[in-house]
């Protein structure tokens, strides 16, 4: 595509006219690149991502090398305006003979771009998720707890990968199946270990909503007669003569509830 | 000053244990010594002490803080009854730890303060809710007005069916929780409406406007105090419920378990 550009270019103008343009497209590339890199300043700031993206170590890492998580990306997208520039400025005076060579490099140019942004953007939200994951943990007070935060950050950085990766045309066939078995892993032996408390949940929604009975009945449940003393989610608590029942709600959905009303 | 070390030396000669009032790490590991046993009572155990009290109030009084850190201490076993004990906690706002008290760990009888949030039916932090629900409403009245209120916390299904509805039940069908700042001050607007608030054993508010119906023979309440604390005496004695009770009359926050008061409190000083 460029290099018809470039073609058309050097069909309407004679050969120096040719290299001034280039020379021109070099100073607009200049300008553009500099545009870019201030827009992307002024969108991050914007959009709060300056804010949303701090504390996480690719941002320290950043900051480090003494720049930030919008300086790293504004000038990647500079640097990319700035090479796009070169490449049309080279083809359009004719400098190089490898015209293919770098309308190849042109068209891989994007798909580097992509896959680096995908992988900085998989490093910051797999932070992200992991401190997210860690605060609603906070209250469990489980040492094991602390595995699924760094769980959820690897998923997000193998995904971003996987992407990126993809995006450079490496295969990626044998590690998409082992995203997909890890994600059938996840969803099946997840729905199995909560199934029972799925279900409860779900027939708790219908007896929260509904009321078929309330704190303070008296019910039979199967065998057990009692007054009801709470309701929840998952299960009902029913109690009788000291001794508290607590009966999962699915179980009382599936055989009935007599109310003892006298 | 060698009259003022020598009493200080005294107060704290032959102590069984320290009861530190304070959260803080830095007197935490100034005082924690091997051969004194170091009991924390605070809100939060930020210094990871091994012995420690849940403070679920902010008691402004001292007394009734030491009395609860006390009875928290004697509950877990962390202190026994003829220890000695010395307590360091606040007086005043500004300071962090101003006041040494040396006391016998049986000097008060026990109230069972610290049982009303340990060992009741309702969860310790319903209970403090709804503590300080009583509180703020009897700081601030309904609408600047003072006002009384009887909420009656845990063994629900009982309650319930000791007690009948007034009027249609505002909170049917609803599914809030004390503690939740807008149920809050929905507690506050319907504490106009007469009755007591039953809130179970989780904190679930189960219906308002109840007239509560318990047998309320043998109740021994201080005389002068009205009605609505017969009623919560009376039906903490009938089932396993604790009562919170702000008086109309002389404001006062009192909580009420087995038919007996646990905990008096002055709104105004919270």
């Amino acid at each position: 595509m460029i290099g018809d550009v470039a073609n058309a270019i050097r069909d309407v103008f004679s050969k120096e006219t040719a290299f001034t343009f280039a020379v021109g497209i070099l100073l607009i590339g200049l300008v553009v690149s500099y545009l870019v890199w201030r827009w992307t300043h002024r969108f991050f700031e914007r959009m709060d991502i300056n804010d949303a993206v701090e504390g996480t170590s690719f941002e320290r890492t950043a900051q480090g090398m003494g720049t930030s998580t919008a300086g790293i990306i504004g000038s990647m997208l500079a640097a990319f305006a700035y090479i796009l520039a070169l490449i049309i400025a080279f083809n359009v005076a004719q400098i190089s003979d490898t015209a293919l060579f770098w309308a190849r490099v042109a068209n891989y140019l994007p798909r580097l771009f992509i896959a680096l942004v995908a992988i900085i953007v998989g490093l910051l939200a797999g932070e992200k998720g992991q401190l997210l994951v860690q605060e609603r943990l906070q209250s469990i007070k489980l040492p094991e707890a602390a595995i699924i935060p760094v769980l959820v950050k690897y998923s997000i950085y193998y995904i971003a990968g996987l992407i990126s990766l993809a995006q450079l045309g490496v295969a990626t066939a044998a590690l998409l199946v082992l995203l997909g078995a890890y994600a059938f892993g996840l969803v099946f032996l997840g729905g199995l270990a909560f199934r029972d408390l799925l279900a409860g949940a779900a027939a708790g929604v219908y007896l929260l909503l509904h009321e078929p009975y309330s704190i303070g009945d008296e019910v039979r449940i199967e065998e057990t007669r009692g007054i009801v003393q709470e309701v929840d989610m998952f299960v009902t608590h029913v109690e009788t003569d000291g001794e508290e029942y607590i009966i999962p709600n699915q179980q009382i959905l599936r055989d009935g509830v007599v109310r003892i009303r006298d | 000053m060698t009259g003022l070390g020598d009493l200080l030396d005294e107060l704290v000669a032959d102590i069984d244990a320290l009861l530190l009032f304070s959260q803080d790490g830095s007197a935490f590991e100034t005082f924690n010594e091997p051969d004194v046993s170091t009991v924390v009572v605070a809100k939060e155990n930020t210094v990871d002490a091994d012995e420690f009290v849940e403070l679920p109030l902010d008691f402004t009084d001292v007394g009734g803080r030491i009395r609860f850190g006390i009875e928290g201490a004697l509950g877990q076993e962390l202190i026994t009854e003829d220890d000695e004990v010395v307590c360091l906690t606040r007086s005043f706002e500004e300071n962090d730890v101003d006041t040494i008290i040396r006391i016998r760990a049986d000097e008060f009888t026990q109230t069972g303060v610290y049982s009303l949030f340990t060992n009741s039916r309702p969860d310790a932090d319903v209970v403090r809710d709804v503590l300080e629900v009583a509180i703020e409403l009897g700081k601030k009245g309904q609408k600047g007005k003072p006002v009384g209120a009887l909420f009656v916390v845990g063994d629900a299904g009982k309650v319930m069916n000791k007690s009948r509805p007034l009027s249609y039940n505002p909170f049917e069908k609803s599914h809030v929780h004390v503690g939740d700042p807008i149920v809050n001050v929905m507690l506050k607007e319907f504490s106009r409406l007469d009755g007591a608030f039953v809130i179970s054993d989780s904190g679930k508010i189960v219906s308002a406007y109840r007239y509560l119906e318990p047998a309320a023979e043998g109740v021994d309440i201080p005389k002068g105090l009205g009605a609505r604390h017969m009623a919560a005496g009376a039906i903490t004695r009938d089932t396993n419920a604790i009562a919170v009770v702000l008086s109309e009359s002389d404001g006062m926050v009192r909580a009420f378990k087995a038919g007996d008061i646990v905990l008096e409190l002055d709104p105004e000083e919270y």
